[in-house]
């Protein structure tokens, strides 16, 4: 009897150790597979000082770092289904579009860029969907585009021309407004922060016309105007000799000293 | 001597004119010619009754007060009607304002001539910018009066040529529509092929631009010369067709 009852017993431990044996294999295996979902993709390419790098991405992050290499090295993180890639190096032109190189495919995971030029690169980069962050750049241009949603950050920038547009998001630029160069922010709906030194020189024209909440936080002089009750601000700072437009159709535009 | 040559000589005889060898001819003639010499008679006592009448009824008793009293008489009476005829015709003689104009001009100085040179171009420079910027169109945004037909364009307007602004914005609009029109239908053919989150997050941005068209398409009902709306319609306008082309190609 007591022989039967600790058969028994082992027998339903057996049965306990096996399920958990089983469960851990099952978990190990699952993680595995959500694993090999994600696929990393990495190319380094060598580049003149002045190398342009153009990017169209379809959904997903780009992060673009400037650093002090002759060279761009592109990393991206590809969620399944896992999207082609093909990068083209032209003269002077790094030319990625994984819109274009998955035209016709029905379903394509996100693609999260993160890449690094040279510091005097020219930046043009745009997304349908997803955050575009650029730093330390100092080139000819740095446009950021975003068809829909999604942030735009554009830290520590020298460049001497800036395009920055999304439909929904914020745009916050942090960066010098150089002379004879144009700074262009425009958003539906998101807040545009510029943060720039006080002494620069520009002439602005700032319009939120739906809020006419516009914010020049320390910038004020007596050029300062306001048309259309409010919804536009037109104004010179220093000697005007660059120009920014800041137009943000349903949000705010705040000015702050860098 | 004859009676044909006697007979007119007979005057220049009278007054003393001939002389001593003629003189003598005639009165020879008249001595051997009665009629001659009875036309000489007669003559010569018509001349001397006329002298003789003339002076002693034509001559003044006081010549110096006649002169005076007619003196008198112009001034008084004539002087006033001959002021009032060298009025008029002094101005008739007046020049016109191009002639004023040219005469006063040769008496510019140069520091005159050289302000003047100034002006003009400085009127013609104003000129020049304001037409560039009637014909170039607004870039600034700083005026508010911009969407505001330039004469030019009120002109071709009444002429028929030109569309007046508000057909020219209805017309932009139409074509823009035809346009959001075509890349809807795009969108519409490959939407089923998206995934869920593709599909929201292109509902959601397109009714925030469609909040915008709507804003401002009802302000410029109201007032279709609001500028800012103008350009905020257009700007949504441009940033709908934009969402939809780059969506249809997903």
């Amino acid at each position: 009897m007591s022989w039967k009852l600790n058969n028994l017993i082992s027998l339903a431990t057996y049965k306990k150790a096996t399920v958990l044996i089983l469960s851990v294999v099952f978990f190990f295996a699952l993680s595995a597979s959500e694993a090999s979902a994600q696929k990393k993709f990495s190319k380094t390419y060598p580049a003149s000082k002045n190398i342009r790098l153009q990017l169209t991405n379809r959904t997903g992050t780009i992060t673009v770092q400037g650093w002090n290499r002759d060279e761009v090295r592109i990393e991206a993180n590809l969620d399944k289904p896992i999207a082609k890639i093909i990068p083209k190096n032209k003269s002077g032109l790094i030319y990625v579009n994984v819109v274009q190189d998955n035209q016709g495919r029905d379903e394509v995971g996100d693609v999260n860029f993160n890449i690094y030029v040279p510091y005097s690169s020219s930046i043009d980069i745009e997304t349908r969907i997803g955050n575009l962050n650029v730093s330390n750049v100092q080139g000819g241009f740095v446009r950021a585009h975003i068809t829909s949603e999604g942030d735009i950050t554009l830290t520590n920038i020298g460049s001497s021309g800036i395009s920055a547009k999304n439909v929904i998001g914020d745009i916050f630029y942090d960066g010098l407004i150089q002379p004879n160069s144009k700074y262009i922010f425009t958003s539906t709906q998101g807040n545009i922060n510029i943060r720039i030194p006080l002494e620069s020189n520009f002439n602005l024209v700032a319009t939120a016309p739906s809020t006419r909440n516009i914010d020049t936080g320390p910038f004020n002089n007596k050029t300062m105007k306001y048309f259309g009750t409010g919804r536009r601000l037109v104004a010179k700072f220093g000697d005007g000799s660059a120009d920014v437009t800041a137009t943000n159709q349903q949000g705010t535009i705040s000015f702050l000293r860098r | 001597m004859n009676c044909e040559k006697s007979q007119n000589l007979i005057s220049e005889y009278i007054d003393g004119e001939l002389d001593a060898e003629t003189c003598a001819g005639l009165k020879t003639h008249f001595a051997v010619c009665a009629d001659c010499a009875k036309l000489h008679e007669d003559f010569a006592s018509i001349l001397n009754f006329c002298d003789e009448t003339f002076f002693e009824d034509s001559l003044p008793p006081n010549p110096q007060a006649l002169w005076c009293r007619i003196n008198n008489i112009i001034e008084t009476e004539v002087k006033p009607e001959l002021a009032e005829v060298e009025k008029v015709q002094e101005i008739k003689a007046q020049p016109g304002w191009l002639t004023r104009l040219w005469a006063s001009q040769l008496q510019f100085s140069t520091s005159q001539i050289l302000t003047g040179f100034f002006g003009i171009a400085l009127i013609s420079s104003l000129l020049t910018v304001v037409g560039v910027k009637n014909f170039s169109g607004a870039a600034d945004g700083l005026s508010e009066n911009d969407l505001q037909p330039t004469v030019f364009e009120k002109v071709l307007a009444k002429l028929g040529v030109a569309d007046t602004p508000e057909q020219r914005i209805e017309r932009q609009l139409n074509e823009r529509k035809k346009a959001i029109d075509y890349w809807k239908k795009r969108v519409e053919a490959r939407r089923v092929r998206w995934d869920t989150d593709t599909r929201r997050t292109f509902d959601r941005n397109l009714n925030v631009i469609e909040k915008s068209v709507n804003e401002y398409t009802d302000i410029l009902q109201e007032d279709p010369q609001d500028q800012i709306s103008n350009e905020m319609l257009d700007a949504a306008l441009n940033d709908k067709m934009e969402l939809l082309r780059e969506f249809s190609e997903l």
